[in-house]
């Protein structure tokens, strides 16, 4: 494929996921740290439901015409080592790699310093992945689950896929979205009156 | 329910467009959806102005050229753009920086918050690199394939995540 008709293709995607990003609001450092602290539920809403609706398409792409899957192989020290770190900095970070870009877009200006530091992170690792790769010293299969249980990707996407919408029912029960977006959007509940201002009204009640 | 000039959208149907996105990413690019590798490919690009020898290393030179790594360039740059249209249509305008970090961190400031951004954003995508994903790639698209490495490195990452914000943040 010609680069640029890839690069129209990837800024047609990036726009789409953008507003989707944005209009969910998962892309807030408020909602992200919030979920962190298990307090905020929007980002594992938004995700398990995008992780839903692919497990479907992809199960109709796969399971009826034959299309490919693009799985990473499992590798146990470098996905759980890796993957540690990786939540690490999206805490620190109040990002994720892709929603990093969407604060920026929305007007985050810290999301600048994240991006230069995830580009300097990316570039460190890619001068030493070989004694990296080497310190693992680690090869995997790329294996799905469908395969561990000996059933069919259809089957068993279409199972996981059921599993996650009662979740997300559940989910949805126990904390309603609106009142997780909070009322400037940012993932933050209003702040509480001062104390300041409360024990003054209170002082004031008493004279009067 | 889909207006841009709403400044909120349901979470459902947010995560259905993000999850149909993967139809157009298999059919026309043989991949599934990703963002952290786009950082090698930029950090490369960058490094090469300065290290002449960026294309004797293997890992590097794999990600400067060829239609899928400018592919995620142009998805990401999309997300800033789309995450930018959105924002002016809605007029959901955001300070400098989230009110969240005066509160959890008690950094108010952006120059208070930069280095932090910084270091987090450097710590992420050492850890993307080595897990080979981030939560696009290891999550949105690994876990829709079923794959048992990305569920294990999602599992890892919303730990890493979870201790480090019990530990250093303040409950907001």
């Amino acid at each position: 494929m010609p680069v640029i008709l890839a690069i129209l293709i990837g800024l047609a995607t990036g726009i789409v996921f953008g507003i989707a990003l944005e209009k969910s609001r998962v892309f807030e450092p408020g909602v992200i740290v919030g979920q962190m602290q298990l307090r905020n539920f929007l980002m594992l809403k938004i995700f398990l439901t995008a992780v839903v609706t692919g497990l479907v398409a992809i199960a109709i792409m796969h399971g009826s015409f034959g299309v490919g899957l693009y799985l990473k192989p499992l590798l146990w020290k470098a996905d759980i080592i890796g993957g540690l770190i990786l939540g690490v900095g999206i805490a620190l970070a109040g990002a994720c790699p892709g929603t990093a870009l969407a604060q920026a877009g929305a007007g985050y200006r810290d999301a600048l310093f994240v991006i230069a530091g995830g580009i300097a992170g990316a570039l460190t690792y890619g001068y030493f992945d070989a004694p990296i790769t080497a310190f693992f010293a680690e090869s995997g299969a790329k294996v799905g689950f469908d395969q561990l249980l000996g059933l069919p990707f259809v089957t068993v996407a279409l199972g996981f896929a059921a599993i996650l919408v009662l979740l997300l029912v559940g989910l949805e029960r126990l904390q309603p979205w609106r009142d997780e977006a909070g009322p400037d959007f940012d993932g933050l509940a209003a702040l509480p009156a001062e104390p300041a201002d409360a024990e003054k009204s209170a002082s004031d009640r008493h004279v009067t | 329910m889909l207006g841009l000039e709403r400044k909120a959208w349901s979470p459902y149907v947010a995560g259905v467009i993000i999850g149909l996105l993967q139809i157009p990413t298999f059919l026309l690019m043989q991949t599934a959806l990703g963002a952290s590798s786009s950082y090698v490919t930029v950090g490369a690009h960058i490094a090469s102005w300065f290290d002449p020898g960026v294309g004797q290393v293997k890992y590097l030179a794999s990600h400067l050229w060829g239609a899928k790594n400018w592919w995620q360039v142009a998805v990401v740059v999309g997300i800033a753009a789309g995450a930018f249209l959105s924002m002016r249509i809605s007029g959901a305008r955001r300070h400098a920086i989230s009110p969240v970090w005066a509160r959890a961190m008690g950094t108010p400031t952006l120059a208070a918050r930069a280095p932090l951004a910084f270091i987090g954003g450097f710590i992420m995508l050492v850890g993307a690199r080595i897990a080979g994903g981030c939560t696009s790639g290891h999550g949105i698209s690994g876990m829709a394939q079923l794959a048992a490495g990305s569920t294990l490195a999602v599992a890892a990452m919303f730990t890493g995540g979870i201790l480090t914000a019990m530990l250093l943040m303040r409950r907001v």
